[in-house]
């Protein structure tokens, strides 16, 4: 672990700082200010991703570092999920955006690097975007599981969806996003290494992530909301496999393949 | 949803979750092995029973016909499969057995700047031990011939315009530092300061009138290196040479190691394909760029790290892919129609009501 005394450190920490305000001042219940101060964040956030993009010289989605740097910008995503879905947890994907954040703080290497060969093609921004846009919404859909989990719901007067219904919500959006990243990467294998399907452990685990939430779409399909603790366990596995495909597939030695200049 | 319905949806979902535990299987025996291990028997089994099943369930539930975008998720995921298997290597021998096409599934081409060739090593090249160009085609069991050959023009390596020299020294401290000539850049008051003096794209010792000349020799060949100056902390000067290509060695008294890294940023092997003694097609091929033609894909796989002379590629029969490509559409299409567009299409129409 260690503090970054660069511009781009101080952003990152500008940004956790005012995401980890905004949660209290919320938990406070001073939600227009937590509201500002997030947005605040956000703004940070987006300035932070700038100026990294302005210093590599290309979209930074390349390593651990920079995706991490891109999950930060959370808030748009709980907007949607607030006004349009109906969904809460939104003083939680505060506290998201800061944990998230502290990785790419204090943890991943910030060194700029190059673009390898075949990191060069227009499927590369696609392919890491959107999957990392699924995975910020599976994480809010975890949120809700969780909730559902621990017997707790909404406020009534919020006029959101209780839990288990948001989970579903959430997870049919970030679902499509789940599958369009499997395929564009699956495309992107036959264009840089002849093959779409390698069996790389990176492709296996995004290819189990994929299955649990498949998993979970059929199981409501037959149960429906019979049996919520089950559907939300899925929800919770989903995120675990996504987890490991995100983390512990490049920083293991456990899983070398073709996907370890994204370490 | 009557019983054998429901039988349906329960051996569906025991195949969902058994290939997820699969893959997770897979995930931690390593590429190689996974993927010998999912051409095995019992798996060629489970694949057949998978897209057996999905059909069936096109047949048996109404819904995934009547609602569209079920339609295309399922039929999609059947196509995925379907053209897969097609195009594995038991389905080009299938293919052979029953309608006769003869195609290589995947091989190996080294080819030599100036030269044609038309020889597929089925073998990966990695796994033989000697060197590419060591190895006498004639030995290898596994090697099939195309209807035409494929001629390397050139071979070309294109590198960043940033490279580093890198300094590490022995309790593991380090710098990268950018090749900048006469730029001074200091390591502390314990290691003092070094200075790129020169750059040589083709490094050589030349003895001119008895005596050790260095130049940087323009006729062909390569051997990039650096010219560097290291002042102590004491005030000595030492002029060090560092290669990229050879690693060099410390001498005791050392403080630190030196090495110099240039960052590839491409590989292009400009190629013809000469059928019938004409030129058929032309293409520089890169990484992310290959070459179709007569149904094969030409991929940069390797090269000459030693000289440059040489490039490998990887050939890649086309079959099946059409079929699987469209199985991607329908399943992303049916998923993004299903979960996201009918709910805003619905929205809509509400709203104008």
């Amino acid at each position: 672990m260690e503090i970054k005394y660069t511009v781009q450190g101080l952003l990152i920490y500008a940004t956790i700082i005012a995401y980890l305000s905004a949660f209290v001042t919320s938990l406070l219940r001073r939600e227009k200010t937590g509201h500002i101060l997030y947005l605040f964040g956000f703004a940070i956030a987006v300035f932070s991703f700038g100026y990294r993009w302005y210093h590599v010289r290309h979209v930074p989605l390349q390593n651990l570092f920079e995706v991490f740097l891109c999950l930060g910008m959370i808030y748009p995503v709980s907007l949607f999920c607030r006004r349009i879905l109906r969904v809460g947890g939104y003083s939680a994907d505060m506290l998201i955006g800061a944990i998230v954040l502290f990785p790419a703080g204090f943890v991943f290497n910030a060194e700029p690097q190059q673009l390898p060969p075949a990191l060069q093609s227009w499927l590369f921004t696609p392919h890491v975007a959107v999957y990392m846009l699924s995975y910020i919404i599976m994480a809010k859909a975890t949120f809700q599981a969780i909730l559902q989990l621990a017997g707790k719901g909404p406020n009534p007067n919020e006029n959101l969806l209780p839990p288990e219904q948001a989970t579903y919500r959430i997870i049919c959006i970030g679902f499509p996003l789940l599958t369009l990243g499997l395929v564009l990467g699956s495309y992107w294998g036959k264009k840089a290494w002849g093959d779409y399907w390698g069996w790389d452990p990176k492709e296996l685990w995004s290819l189990a992530s994929w299955l649990v939430y498949v998993g979970y779409f059929h199981f409501r399909y037959m149960f429906g909301k019979k049996h919520p603790r089950i559907n939300s366990f899925w929800a919770v596995a989903g995120m675990a496999a996504i987890i490991i495909t995100l983390l512990w597939v490049n920083l293991s030695r456990l899983f070398p393949g073709l996907h370890s200049y994204a370490t | 949803m009557n019983k054998f319905r429901r039988a349906v949806m329960w051996v569906a979902l025991a195949l969902i979750i058994l290939l997820l535990f699969l893959s997770v299987y897979g995930a931690f025996i390593g590429a190689a092995r996974a993927k010998g291990f999912i051409s095995r028997l019992p798996l060629v089994v489970y694949w057949i029973t998978f897209t057996l099943l999905l059909i069936t369930a096109l047949v048996m539930f109404r819904r995934l016909v009547r609602v569209p975008g079920l339609l295309l998720i399922h039929l999609g995921c059947v196509f995925i499969l379907a053209g897969a298997m097609w195009s594995s290597e038991t389905g080009h021998k299938l293919q052979k057995k029953l309608f006769g096409i003869d195609k290589i599934t995947t091989g190996q081409m080294i080819i030599f700047e100036g030269h044609s060739d038309n020889c597929v090593i089925l073998e990966d090249l990695k796994q033989i031990k000697k060197l590419p160009f060591s190895v006498e085609l004639d030995d290898l069991k596994q090697i099939k011939q195309l209807p035409f050959s494929v001629e390397l023009k050139d071979f070309q390596i294109e590198y960043y315009k940033t490279a580093y020299l890198h300094i590490q020294t022995r309790d593991g401290q380090g710098w990268r530092i950018p090749v900048e000539i006469d730029t001074e850049f200091p390591l502390g008051s314990e290691f003092g300061t070094v200075k790129i003096l020169k750059t040589f794209e083709n490094f050589k010792i030349t003895i001119e009138g008895g005596s050790k000349k260095i130049i940087d020799d323009p006729q062909p060949g390569s051997n990039p290196a650096l010219e560097v100056q290291i002042t102590s902390p004491e005030g000595q000067v030492t002029t060090r040479y560092v290669f990229e290509r050879f690693g060099g060695h410390t001498r005791p008294e050392d403080k630190f190691a030196l090495s110099y890294r240039r960052v590839i940023s491409d590989y292009i092997s400009r190629l013809r394909i000469i059928k019938d003694n004409k030129v058929a097609a032309e293409k520089d091929i890169e990484v992310n760029h290959p070459l179709s033609f007569g149904g094969y894909h030409f991929y940069q796989h390797s090269y000459d790290a030693e000289a440059g002379q040489y490039t490998v590629l990887m050939v890649v029969s086309n079959t099946g892919l059409a079929v699987v490509y469209a199985g991607y559409w329908m399943l992303c299409i049916g998923v993004i129609w299903h979960l996201w567009l009918r709910h805003i299409v619905a929205r809509i129409k509400l709203k104008n009501k």
